[in-house]
């Protein structure tokens, strides 16, 4: 499900003295969750109702965090009849979307920002969003923020989801809106993608709410706030918000929580959450929700286990438990009346006997569900019972393919953590037959309790991002012994490629890893040249299924457990599994001494390919190892070794690329033509976070959130940072 | 002239410690690499470890043949990275930095070792 990213450490090596490298001392405990933490005190509601599922239990205190009444239903019909929302047709200047437009392409026709300029890009201003650890908090912070722009002004989110409008061309707050979260609802990570600006149907304009701002939030709360003044729309929901724990029965602060921009298609905004990884079969539901985008009014759910039953639950009832969940930023489709929902796994993501027929059909997909019934009208499955965490993190991209014979197709890009890219008619779901997906055959299991897919689909003509199969001899270090420990590692697990199983014998290498392939930060795509930006990770995972006796050893318990400790069991590493036979463990496959990758790098690539040849344009190592090393040290070299990363790219009419998300802390202008660096700067904090670019008064602007990301162990920081050329240097316009 | 056995002057020192951490690596060398070639993976780690163990032991011992040892095991090792990795400078990294380092402290030692080995026929005609 979620999972943002990872891997701190990989790194540099043979820049320190072979010595140091010979003197490795085993570290006196390997396994995890022995670190205190703070939290948790608020998931210490209800004893004794864990040796199952009960799913008629009542929320525990704070999982309606805003204390709203039920929301009603009403039907379609009752839905005022949309009006153009701007991200269908964006000004030139602006960026009124996460992904700029309703295609969600990262593409920007500003042309000011050149390869030739771009070195005297300089800091115009700097906004603190003031959401960072507290004293005494654990960092779960990863602000992951891609502001939007509109007018004169930007408007985003805190990674604790207060939501601002700042002056795009100097960085001044205008209004905040104070959302009032918890530390406690903070899932794994606390993160604000984004927020939806819309425009409304039945308030004329120069009213308040005309306009507004809307966001999802880590307490499941659907927010909508006048764009002009941030005060909350009274006409949406209970003052301005709605309360999306309704209908989703047991469940405690941090379980399920919301992280992107919600779209609106054709007046109903679409909801979807994270629900906490590897806690218990039986979590709360990963329901699809619409909603009246004008009144917050309940329209339809989508429970993949109650396929016919479009409605809320009634008293007593629930969405169906431990369904997929979608944790990715959904892409709208007007035209067809669809959102595209990027899912997730069943819960208890790396054991799947216990899961439905129906949970097996849509998992790890693309499900384009009919806005106006919240019926699935295509689906498209990239992982077949996903048992490695191959949820899709990225958000689909639509773009119109040119075939040939020069007719022309609404399509769908698809990226996957798997690396395999597929590209999708939007109308059927169906692969276009220049990207055929080829079924072959994929490892057996050695559960017999739990058999795998004979075959898993593969995207055979679409480049795929990810480097060939490890071997013994992709082993690496910084001296010899190191890489002979990896080596040995690599021989311990059972590796028989890219769908390898989790088994409880011995561990299993998963490569990809589940922090793909591509990750949230999806892909950039220019519809003038065709030309796809994609970045991606090589970090390898070293998984191994636990007996229920081990998993209670190590102290893996749901977070809903009284006991629970969230250092000892995350969304990314290891999980209770509660309600099933195992727990799983699950690491980077990396040297624990060390803290680097056992694999060799680069762990982090960047590449363009041509959609029409198909060819890869060109492809680099993306990152540095001036932030990493060795015991997580700092190396200062400049040596383009290709880190981990996690956030995505823009791409502009000027030939640009811009991109951080590595774990250098840089954000840099790459050439679109050569793939080279044309410009970089240092960031405050990691800029694990989507750039963006806009232009007020004649100047273009870049933006990158440089929120840092705990798991990424980058430096957390509060800091929006803008970059423009200095009035002094050339502008074309 | 008997005292000219043991080790009295830095470079003599030096040496021995070379030579001592030689034969740790060598250790590791085959306890890992035998572990690992019980797993079925490269046999390289056990045979280095072993010519690791012989090269200290000698150096150890004020041998130059210890020495030459070294050095062709620094030799092999590095047939063996272009068999292993060709010519990706990441794939040397591990198997050629270290080793490297230490080959030019061996290469160092030569005449420390050259002047031990030299006087030992003596010595043992002295015994």
């Amino acid at each position: 499900m979620r999972k943002p990213a990872l891997l701190t450490a990989t790194i540099l090596g043979g820049m320190i003295s072979a010595s140091m490298a010979f003197a490795q001392i085993p570290p006196s405990n390997s396994t995890p969750g022995e670190e205190t933490t703070t939290a948790a005190t608020a998931h210490n509601a209800g004893a004794g109702r864990f040796g199952g599922p009960a799913p008629s239990a009542p929320q525990a205190p704070g999982v309606n965090a805003a204390n709203l009444p039920d929301i009603s239903e009403i039907g379609i019909n009752e839905v005022p009849a949309a009006v153009p929302q701007i991200d269908a047709t964006p000004a030139r200047e602006d960026w009124p979307a996460y992904g700029r437009d309703s295609s969600q392409n990262r593409y920007s026709p500003l042309d000011q920002l050149t390869p030739e300029n771009v070195g005297q890009l300089k800091r115009a201003f700097v906004y603190h969003t003031g959401s960072k650890p507290g004293p005494g908090q654990a960092n779960k912070w990863a602000a992951e923020t891609t502001p939007i722009k509109v007018g004169n002004s930007l408007y985003m989110c805190s990674a604790m989801n207060d939501m601002m409008r700042i002056d795009a061309a100097t960085g001044k707050e205008i209004w905040r809106h104070d959302a009032g979260v918890k530390y406690h609802s903070i899932p794994y990570t606390a993160a604000c993608k984004g927020v939806t600006y819309y425009t409304s149907s039945t308030v004329p304009e120069g009213q308040a709410c005309h306009t507004r701002i809307m966001e999802a939030t880590l307490d499941m709360r659907l927010i909508q706030v006048d764009a002009e003044t941030g005060k909350p729309c009274e006409g949406f929901g209970f003052g301005g918000q709605v309360n999306l724990m309704q209908g989703m029965g047991e469940s405690v602060p941090g379980f399920v929580s919301m992280t992107t921009p919600p779209p609106v298609i054709n007046g109903i905004v679409v909801v979807n959450h994270e629900v906490l990884d590897g806690q218990r079969r039986w979590a709360p539901s990963g329901v699809i929700r619409g909603y009246d985008a004008e009144s917050g009014k309940f329209v339809w759910a989508w429970d993949v286990n109650n396929p016919d039953d479009h409605h809320q639950p009634e008293p007593g009832k629930f969405y169906s438990r431990g369904t997929p969940n979608s944790w990715a930023a959904m892409t709208g489709d007007n035209e067809l009346g669809l959102v595209y929902v990027p899912t997730g796994n069943s819960a208890a993501d790396y054991y799947s006997a216990m899961r439905t027929d129906k949970e097996n059909a849509v998992s790890s997909s693309i499900v384009a569900i009919d806005v106006k019934t919240g019926e699935p009208r295509w689906v498209f499955q990239t992982a077949h019972k996903d048992v490695w965490d191959y949820d899709i993190g990225s958000q689909a991209t639509k773009f119109d393919y040119h075939h040939e014979d020069g007719t022309v197709t609404p399509a769908l890009l698809v990226p996957t953590k798997r690396g395999q890219t597929f590209v999708l008619d939007r109308a059927t779901g169906k692969p276009l037959p220049e990207f055929p997906v080829v079924e072959k055959p994929a490892p057996a299991s050695t559960m017999s309790d739990d058999p795998r897919s004979p075959t898993q689909p593969w995207s055979t003509a679409f480049p795929r991002l990810a480097f060939p199969d490890l071997k013994e001899s992709d082993m690496w270090g910084m001296s010899p012994i190191d890489q002979l420990y990896c080596r040995i590692m690599f021989r311990k697990a059972r590796y028989v490629g890219e769908f390898t199983p989790p088994a409880l014998d011995k561990p299993n290498i998963e490569y990809p890893g589940y922090n793909g392939g591509s990750d949230w930060g999806s892909m950039a795509y220019d519809p003038e040249s065709g030309i796809v930006i994609a970045n991606w990770n090589s970090t390898p995972m070293y998984d191994q299924l636990i007996t229920r006796k081990k998993a209670d050893a190590l102290g893996l318990k749901p977070i809903d457990n009284p006991s629970y400790n969230p250092a000892g069991g995350g969304a990314e590493g290891n999980g209770a599994q509660a309600d099933t036979p195992y727990g799983i463990v699950v690491t980077p496959f990396w040297n624990h001494y060390t803290g680097m990758m056992c694999n060799k790098p680069p762990y982090g690539m960047i590449e363009a390919i041509d959609i029409k040849t198909k060819k890869v344009l060109w492809s680099r190592p993306l990152g540095t190892a001036r932030a990493n090393g060795p015991w997580n040290m700092p190396t200062g070299l400049p040596l383009n070794i290709g880190t981990p990363n996690n956030g995505g790219s823009v791409v502009t009419k000027g030939g640009l690329v811009f991109v951080a998300a590595a774990t250098d802390n840089q954000i840099r202008a790459i050439d679109i033509r050569t793939g080279k660096d044309v410009w970089s700067d240092v960031l405050p904090g990691g800029g694990q976070a989507n750039p963006m670019t806009y232009e007020v008064n004649g100047k273009q602007y870049v933006a990158i959130m440089a929120g840092g990301h705990h798991f990424m162990m980058t430096p957390v920081s509060d800091q929006l940072v803008v970059y423009a050329l200095p009035d002094t240097a050339d502008q074309k316009h | 002239m008997t005292s000219r056995s043991r080790p009295r002057r830095i470079g003599d020192w030096a040496t021995l410690g070379l030579a001592i951490l030689i034969v740790i690596f060598g250790l590791i060398f085959v306890g890992g690499g035998g572990y690992l070639l019980s797993l079925g993976g490269s046999p390289y780690y056990l045979i280095c470890g072993i010519v690791l163990l012989a090269s200290g032991g000698l150096m150890a011992m004020g041998r130059l043949l210890g020495a030459y040892l070294f050095l062709l095991a620094w030799a092999a090792t590095l047939v063996w990275t272009i068999y292993e990795a060709g010519f990706d400078w990441w794939g040397w990294l591990p198997r050629l930095f270290g080793p490297t380092l230490i080959a030019i402290l061996v290469v160092l030692s030569l005449p420390v070792l050259r002047r031990q080995d030299t006087v030992r026929p003596v010595s043992r005609g002295a015994v």
